[in-house]
This record gives C-alpha cells, sequence and structure tokens, in this order.
C-alpha cells in the first residue's frame, strides 16, 4: 500500500516540526484558528518529549471539508522544519508535490525527493527582529507564502487573537516578515 | 443553572479532547473534582480548576491518587457527583478505592487517559494498555462499566454518559481513551445543551423506620440515601446486607453478590453502546475502539475501494463488552481482526465470544505510536488473500 494515500475525506496534512521550546504547539495553534475561521475541521496533534525543551517536537494539522475519518498525519502536503532532531520523524509521510519549509540555518541537509524544498533564513530574519523566539511564527508566514493554504489577512486575525497583547505585535510583525520573506 | 453555564461556550469550537471531557463533566452536573496531576490527563484537572468555581463547585487536588479517589467517593456519598482523571501509573493507585466504590455502591466517574506503560513508561505516549485493569484492576468478583469515546465530540458525550451510568447503576464509571485522543485539539459541534440528557441518581423518599440502604427496587438498585433526610445508614467495603452490616454467611454472601454483580448484567441492553460500519457484508470484521477504531475506519474504506468486504465494530462501550452484536456478526464474518495498541488484551475477550471456526487475528503495537490506517490494511488484504 502506498504510504502517501490521502485521507478519505479529502483534505491536507500540514506538519510543524522542530524540537522542543520551538513554539510549535502554539504556531499550530494559530494556523488551526485561522483554517477554523474558514470553516475546515481542524485535527491538531502533537507530539513531543516529557522534557519541556529539546528533544523532537511536531504539532500536525489534519484539515479537512468534515471531520476526518482519522485524525492523525499520514501523508503530508506541507512540512516545516526547524531542527535537524525533526528531520527523520517524517521519512516516506511527504506527499509528491509537497510543500518543505527548513531553515536554512538549522537544517543545513534538507530531505530529498519528489516534493520542493524552500529553505529559508527564517531563523535569521527572526533575529533581525529582535527575538529567536518567533522564528515558528515567522515560518508560519513563510508557509502561506508559498502554499495555498490561508490568506495572510486570516493569520493575522487569529494570531492577533489568540496572542497575549503585550506580544501581538511581535507576532504579527514576525508572520508578515515571514511572508515577505517567501513571496519575494 | 446548565443552560447559563453553557451559554457561555459556543458550540463550533477548536477543543482538545482532555478539555472536551472537562466540559462534559460540568454538563453532566460534575460538581466535584479531586485529582493529582499526571500526564496526559493534566488539562483535566486544569480545566476542571477554572470551570468548578464558575458554577459553585469544587476542585481540590489531593496528595495522591489514592487520597483523590477517597475524596471523590466521599463527595458522592455527600450527594455530590464527582469525578477524578489520571493515568496508567495513577489509575493502578485508585484500584482498592475503585472496588470501595463498586461494593459501597458509591456513583462516580474515573476518567483514564492511557498512556506507555508498565509502570511509569512513556509518559507522552498513546497507549492502549489498560483494557483489562479497567475491568480486572481492583481484586474479587466485581460488575464494571467502561466506555471508550475515539473522538474529541465523543469524550465530550460519553462523559456525559459515564455520569448517567454511575447514577443511575450506583457503580464508578471508567472512561478510558489513549493519549492521541486527549491531546488531539478538533473543531466539534457541542450540543444544545438543552438536548442533553441528564440522569440522576434514585434518591430514598419511603418511611425511615423501616428503611434498609442495599435494599435493591425491582431495577436491582436501592435508592441512596442523603445525609440529612433522616435515614440511618452504613456503609462500608466488607460483604454486607440490605441493612448495610456485614455478612460472611454463604447463603448471604451469595445473595447480596449475586446482586451486585446482575445489576449490570440486567441492564445490558441500556449500558452496550457501539457503532457499525460496513457491517452488514462483511467477510472480515474488525473490532476496536479509540484511536485504533479510527485508524480502522480508514483501513476499512480503503480495502472496500479495493473490492474487500471489511466491516468495522466500533466498541464504545468496552465492558460489559458488547457481546451479542459481535456474536452476530461473526455468523457470517469469515476472519476477526482485532488492532489495539497493546500486546493483545482486547483479542482474548474477542476470541473467547468467537466460535472456533472463527480465526481471530491482531494487529499489536506497543512502541507508543499509534497503529496507522495502512498497518491495518495490510493486515485486512493478507487474510482476504487467504
Amino acid at each position: 500500500m502506498n504510504k502517501k494515500q490521502k485521507s478519505n475525506t479529502g483534505g491536507y496534512e500540514i506538519r510543524l516540526s522542530g524540537t522542543g521550546g520551538q513554539g510549535l504547539g502554539l504556531s499550530g495553534k494559530m494556523l488551526a484558528a485561522a483554517l477554523s475561521d474558514e470553516g475546515l475541521h481542524v485535527a491538531q496533534s502533537q507530539s513531543y518529549e516529557p522534557t519541556s525543551r529539546g528533544g523532537m517536537s511536531r504539532s500536525d494539522l489534519v484539515v479537512t471539508p468534515q471531520t476526518a475519518d482519522y485524525p492523525l498525519a499520514t501523508g503530508l502536503d506541507y512540512l516545516v522544519i526547524l531542527d535537524t532532531r525533526a528531520m527523520s520523524i517524517s521519512d516516506g509521510m511527504i506527499n509528491t508535490d509537497a510543500v518543505v519549509l527548513v531553515d536554512e540555518e538549522l537544517v543545513p541537509e534538507p530531505p530529498k525527493g519528489d516534493f520542493k524544498v524552500h529553505a529559508l533564513p527564517l531563523s535569521k530574519k527572526a533575529i533581525s527582529l529582535g527575538n529567536l523566539r518567533v522564528t515558528n511564527v515567522v515560518s508560519l508566514g513563510a508557509l502561506i507564502a508559498l502554499g495555498d493554504i490561508c490568506s495572510l489577512r486570516t493569520l493575522e486575525a487569529a494570531i492577533e487573537r489568540i496572542t497575549p497583547k503585550k506580544y501581538a505585535q511581535m507576532n504579527l510583525d514576525a508572520v508578515r516578515a515571514g511572508f515577505e520573506l517567501a513571496a519575494h | 443553572m446548565m443552560s447559563q453555564i453553557q451559554s457561555n461556550i459556543p458550540q463550533r469550537q477548536s477543543l482538545q479532547g482532555n478539555q472536551a471531557c472537562a466540559l462534559g463533566a460540568i454538563a453532566a452536573g460534575c460538581r466535584l473534582f479531586a485529582g493529582y496531576p499526571i500526564t496526559p490527563s493534566s488539562e483535566i484537572a486544569e480545566r476542571m480548576s477554572k470551570e468548578l468555581p464558575r458554577v459553585d463547585g469544587v476542585f481540590v487536588q489531593m496528595e495522591d491518587e489514592i487520597a483523590s479517589m477517597a475524596a471523590v467517593l466521599g463527595a458522592s456519598m455527600g450527594g455530590v457527583k464527582s469525578m477524578t482523571a489520571t493515568s496508567g501509573p495513577g489509575f493502578s493507585l485508585k484500584q482498592e478505592h475503585i472496588g470501595y466504590g463498586i461494593q459501597a455502591e458509591v456513583p462516580c466517574v474515573v476518567i483514564n487517559v492511557m498512556r506507555g506503560g508498565p509502570s511509569t513508561g512513556m509518559p507522552t505516549r498513546p497507549a492502549q494498555g489498560d483494557v483489562m485493569q479497567s475491568r480486572w484492576g481492583t481484586h474479587g468478583d466485581h460488575p464494571a462499566i467502561v466506555l471508550t469515546p475515539s473522538s474529541v465530540q465523543e469524550i465530550y458525550t460519553q462523559t456525559i454518559t459515564a455520569f448517567n451510568f454511575s447514577e443511575i447503576y450506583r457503580i464508578p464509571v471508567v472512561v478510558l481513551y489513549d493519549e492521541a485522543i486527549g491531546h488531539l485539539v478538533d473543531t466539534v459541534d457541542l450540543p444544545n445543551p438543552e438536548s442533553i440528557k441528564i440522569n440522576n441518581r434514585k434518591w430514598a423518599d419511603g418511611p425511615a423506620e423501616d428503611y434498609e440502604p442495599y435494599a435493591p427496587d425491582a431495577d436491582g438498585i436501592p435508592p441512596m440515601p442523603l445525609p440529612g433526610d433522616g435515614y440511618r445508614t452504613h456503609t462500608t467495603g466488607l460483604t454486607h446486607l440490605e441493612s448495610g452490616f456485614p455478612t460472611q454467611v454463604p447463603e448471604e454472601v451469595t445473595r447480596v453478590t449475586s446482586r451486585l454483580l446482575n445489576k449490570i448484567e440486567l441492564h445490558r441492553d441500556a449500558i452496550e453502546q457501539y457503532e457499525l460500519s460496513c457491517c452488514d457484508d462483511a467477510d472480515i470484521l474488525v473490532v476496536a475502539f479509540g484511536i485504533t477504531a479510527r485508524a480502522s475506519e480508514r483501513a476499512v474504506n480503503n480495502a472496500r475501494a479495493g473490492g474487500i468486504k471489511a466491516g468495522l465494530l466500533r466498541l464504545v462501550t468496552l465492558w460489559p463488552f458488547p457481546e451479542r452484536i459481535l456474536q452476530q456478526l461473526v455468523e457470517r464474518a469469515s476472519h476477526v481482526l482485532v488492532p489495539e495498541m497493546n500486546a493483545g488484551q482486547l483479542i482474548l475477550e474477542v476470541e473467547r465470544l468467537c466460535p472456533d471456526s472463527t480465526p481471530v487475528s491482531g494487529v499489536n503495537k506497543f512502541d507508543g505510536d499509534p497503529i496507522h490506517p495502512d498497518e491495518i490494511l495490510a493486515k485486512i488484504e493478507e487474510l482476504a488473500d487467504e
């Protein structure tokens, strides 16, 4: 059986992966909120190690028009990798023509296959904005610029709603910077 | 009061499984939670600590899981619907008091979000290794009701059902689900609060002088005395007569223990819940629950697309095991497949119920990863080729 078989409910799958502490659960939540706002069903799952920093971490979104038959990721259409520790977990799961976005510094050797790899200076951009920790949000902006997921406006609205007030502007700057980074 | 609480909660929302459990408990009328946090169940306690004060309920973080279970029993005996939530190691610690609750017929709900075991095992990884513990974790002959939701939405509804069953049948009810479902955040449509059916326990209301706390009604279930209502009562974990006082007289023990066991047997039809998918003409019958049932659903659909007559019996009530429907389905099915995230527990019960002529196979995994739909499909295809 082809491992890349699509869900029966006609949707797509997104994985945000890296290491514990990079805020992948939060960026998954932001993207899920944006997609829900567009009327889609989003099943979001996470995997992490018992330690709160370090180790593999991932946040998966299964996006479907109706409730998904199986809510966990089986074939990825969009994949973000922000740390080499998360490389192997997606082996054999990346769909043909998938969009794969990696941080060019943190993931020097991205996966190879019949999918499109985009290596961008995501963490570098976050540092230039004044905070390495917004790399997760920069990558969200870049991802939606590269793939047909949702509009920047919808994502910005979701980010503003979810983020505590004092960090809202920082995250909004980060998502826009990521979007522009990939759109150019 | 309930509709007032619920009106603040949007019906369509992104909700985590464990959060859905907490909201379901509040909707069911739970007004006391006593627990000790443990991954992957902690979000239930966290949400209850926020929700309960809003409805004049009580949240207590106890010193450990044993004390938590005791507090839940005490609160329920005082007339308050109560719940605790835990995972493997904590579920082990609660077993003695769960037995007390069964023997003393104290309604309450115990949530067990399964993680890898044995012992502290794998805290953040899903498993389904507590199938038999949820049935036989406490000692002695005893009845059990265990419900196994397979979606965030169903965690909400089955938590409510667990409270209803516990109230109707006066028994601790276990809601058993795996980490994958507990930590899943999904788009759910919570039911209209007006449409939720809530059952409450029977209170004693006859003359106080002849009252016997464990004298059953015709349905096998004794009404409970509400403290302060003037009924003389006695509660013990010892085997007890209708009066509540202990006995070791063989014929009396046989009578009262049989009643305890039969009160669930008598009501099997009302307790057994399951869902059938593509079963009418199924040659290969898959029996599964929880996240594994979701994987099985896709596997069955893909098998059908490939021309294989597969069907799924999804167990919602795990215990008492829905025996009759399985026996009906295997009259037609030539193979039964039991995928489960353990080394083979549910399969033992399925084998017990299947005729010798029906082969039963398993798909077993206990490495901390859920069973992939394709792993089940591969086994279905293998069986179809035989």
